[in-house]
């Protein structure tokens, strides 16, 4: 067993660091917690600058087969994946970079493949996710919004829901009924689409915290060429099962979590509380000290699901206990920030606000983590039932 | 980075788990708990053919070479089966005589423990019950070439058994505390020395041991004089991560018998496995497990690297010792009744988890050597 990297995965990793240290220099002041890219416009175009400025060093395509523009390996994707986090340098797009490639990769026709690989290893398009629906949330299976066949369209009915970004969006990918008499997981179609088709309307919907990353799609006659579909026709449900496979090992909030953790301990060398700083306070050293355990047993389990990711090796059950694991301690973390920050732990990025206000945004935050890719209920039945062996819900 | 055993690892981990399969049975560990020698010196003799007491003495003391990653794979098996006796003892003895001992006592010392024919236990905690330097009182004092010691250590793990007690003492007053320590090697039979086993959670022969006017020539000082605070630290430091790695086994039985009863257990007209409540729990078990795990090879790794892993070893002290009493008590939850009976084989993990805890360290004085670590002031 061996935990080492290196001398050129060394100089790999600090290239990643380097250029997203860089980067933070750039980033604006109201870019605070992972979504509020979606929020404002000066986060937005910054997140597009990043993207940028990864396409060109070819980071956006990292393990893509060189066919496809690829370079460098699983590792380096695991590297960029902690500098991004450790820096929270945004510019990565969650549902085209890592999500849609690999599927594509993996299900896609060549034509698909061709047509969409390149703009999303350029930076140029940006993804958003149709899966959830109103009535359709972990029963995924259960959607009803209609994809129906007229000529070489699909003209779409209904509604999608809890879709990040989707009113920034350029492209979405989604999954349709398109056999309505079919079988359950037989009858739905893997479907790309672009945005500005008439017929498709985006609502954002108001966060708990005020913000509005997430979204409502509504679908009214929209038309989508046949042609866009990722693997077979009502086959989609493989291919949504397949890309929920691209498990991400976790370490990009897991470091995040790491740097929050440095800031957090020298605000508390620095803050006086009682006449002394808070750091000698016993309560704040144990707790911080515990959450700094777990923290590290988050990183060494990551590094374990990447292990086995780069050598093509899959483990289910690792990867939902580290994303229960990571998203949980995202929780506790969050409270435990806010408990130590006192009546500053309430207010938002302002004048009054310790740390830019990050730990207030976290108060909130935390429940992307838990809630969404997969909800940890849902990854707690996936390791009883897959990984332990024991009797499915009926 | 390659996460997965080596072939040697995978091998020794094989043949300890067969071994203790068969020369382990729970049987034994119940008469060795009622027992008075808390061991059986047949399978001593066994594990020492096996090479486990010189897995990582090395090749010119008669020992295996192998490395302290590869000793933590056999300590997980070991506490898979949480094999009673003086091995962990002896094997954080062993890792004081290789930092500190003179090529002397390394030449005469190593080859017999790796022969089995000697047993060592540290005796480093007193009546304070800390494991930081200011707990340490007994006292031994120069006379003529030799040294005396007097007073009381407590929680010496079969020191009753052991050949010699590895006793660390104050040597100067007068100091900060972590200064005037020394390392002393006391000969259990020394006229002056009395043992007596303490009743305890795991009945795992944690002993009083009394110094009276005992002499000790200055031939079995360990390490420099007064200077033997760094050497308890090493002790600690890898007696830690070595109490982890046996932590993992014990709790990873717990998951296995756990999930094993409720495929099994009817209840309702159904296996109660297949309820959610229960379902989620052996769920968060496992998912426990694999944190722990992950965290405790990497600390193995980097002591056998021989990378400064001080943070690392405490970090995974602090967290196994939580994880493996959760997991364990929930085991015993999860059986429900039965498994609070003194016959259910559960019961002897749960009691060891408060043992596992408290050896070298429980877990709010790791978190301390933690909250220094991460830069707190």
């Amino acid at each position: 067993m061996d935990f080492s990297l290196t001398e050129e995965q060394k100089a790999r990793r600090r290239e990643f660091y380097d250029t997203c240290k860089q980067l933070d220099k750039e980033k604006p002041a109201s870019l605070v917690g992972f979504e509020a890219i979606y929020e404002l416009d000066e986060c937005w175009d910054y997140n597009l600058y990043c993207a940028g400025e990864f396409a060109k060093r070819g980071w956006l395509a990292l393990a893509w087969p060189p066919e496809y523009g690829g370079k460098g390996d699983m590792m380096d994707r695991v590297f960029f994946s902690e500098a991004r986090g450790y820096y929270g340098i945004p510019g990565v797009d969650i549902f085209g970079v890592q999500m849609l490639a690999p599927t594509l990769l993996e299900a896609a026709s060549e034509e698909i493949k061709r047509e969409f690989l390149p703009p999303i290893a350029r930076g140029e398009v940006m993804w958003c996710e149709l899966w959830s629906e109103p009535n359709a949330g972990s029963d995924l299976a259960t959607l009803s919004t209609t994809a129906v066949r007229d000529g070489d369209e699909y003209i779409i009915n209904g509604q999608k829901t809890w879709n990040t970004g989707a009113h920034r969006a350029h492209w979405g990918f989604g999954v349709f009924k398109t056999d309505p008499a079919g079988r359950k997981h037989h009858n739905m179609t893997f479907i790309l689409l672009d945005m500005k088709t008439p017929g498709i309307t985006v609502r954002p919907i108001p966060y708990l915290d005020g913000s509005a990353p997430y979204c409502e799609v509504y679908f009214d006659d929209a038309r989508v060429p046949a042609k866009n579909i990722v693997g077979q026709e009502h086959e989609g449900w493989a291919v949504v099962n397949l890309l929920a496979g691209f498990e991400r090992s976790g370490i990009n909030e897991i470091m995040n979590m790491l740097r929050g953790l440095e800031e957090l301990v020298a605000y508390c060398n620095e803050t006086k509380r009682h006449g002394q700083p808070l750091a000698r306070n016993p309560l704040i050293r144990n707790r911080l000290a515990e959450l700094a355990c777990e923290l590290e047993a988050a990183r060494a389990l990551a590094y374990r699901v990447a292990d086995l990711q780069n050598r093509n090796e899959m483990s289910l059950m690792d990867a939902s206990a580290g994303k229960i694991f990571f998203s949980e301690l995202g929780e506790r973390f969050a409270f435990l920030a806010t408990d130590i920050l006192g009546p500053y732990g309430q207010v938002r990025t302002s004048r009054w606000a310790p740390l830019n206000g990050v730990w207030e945004k976290m108060f909130h935050e935390h429940f992307i983590t838990t809630i969404s890719m997969g909800t940890n209920e849902i990854q707690r039945n996936i390791i009883a039932w897959y990984g332990l062996g024991l009797p499915r819900m009926r | 980075m390659d996460l997965r055993f080596t072939e040697t690892q995978e091998i020794l981990r094989k043949t300890a788990r067969d071994f203790l399969a068969t020369e382990c049975p729970k049987t034994l560990i119940r008469e060795l708990e009622q027992g008075e020698m808390g061991y059986c010196p047949e399978l001593w003799k066994k594990m020492a053919e096996l090479g486990w007491m010189g897995l990582i003495i090395p090749e010119e003391y008669d020992g295996i070479g192998y490395t302290f990653q590869d000793l933590a794979v056999l300590l997980e098996e070991i506490g898979r089966n949480i094999l009673p006796g003086p091995l962990t003892a002896t094997l954080n003895s062993v890792f004081a005589i290789l930092e500190a001992g003179t090529e002397e006592q390394k030449k005469e010392l190593l080859p017999k423990i790796a022969q089995g024919e000697l047993i060592l236990t540290p005796a480093l905690l007193e009546v304070d019950g800390v494991f930081d330097p200011s707990g340490i009182a007994v006292r031994a004092t120069p006379k003529g070439d030799d040294f005396v010691i007097n007073g009381t250590k407590l929680f010496v793990e079969m020191a009753h058994v052991a050949d010699y007690i590895l006793c660390v003492a104050r040597t100067k007053d007068g100091t900060p505390p972590d200064k005037g320590i020394t390392l002393f090697l006391v000969d259990r039979n020394a006229p002056g020395l009395s043992c007596e086993v303490i009743p305890t959670t795991a009945e795992d022969k944690l002993c009083e041991v009394r110094l009276e006017d005992v002499i000790v020539p200055a031939k079995n000082v360990l390490g420099t004089i007064d200077e033997g605070w760094p050497v308890v630290e090493v002790m600690l430091r890898k007696g830690a991560i070595a109490k982890c790695a046996e932590s993992i086994g014990a709790i990873q039985t717990c998951v296995e018998m756990t999930v094993a009863y409720a495929k099994e257990r009817v209840q309702y007209e159904r296996p109660i496995g297949a309820f959610q409540a229960l379902q989620h729990k052996m769920a968060d078990m496992w998912t426990a497990m694999e944190t722990s795990r992950y965290l405790v090879y990497e600390a193995a790794w980097m002591e056998s690297e021989g990378l400064p892993c001080a943070k690392e070893a405490s970090m995974a002290k602090a967290y196994v010792n939580e994880v493996y009493r959760h997991v364990s008590k929930w085991s015993v939850r999860l059986h429900g009744a039965i498994a609070t009976s003194d016959d259910h084989d559960i019961p002897l993990y749960y009691r060891r988890s408060k043992a596992a805890d408290i050896a070298y360290g429980g877990t709010d004085f790791h978190r301390e050597i933690v909250a220094g670590k991460i830069g707190l002031i």
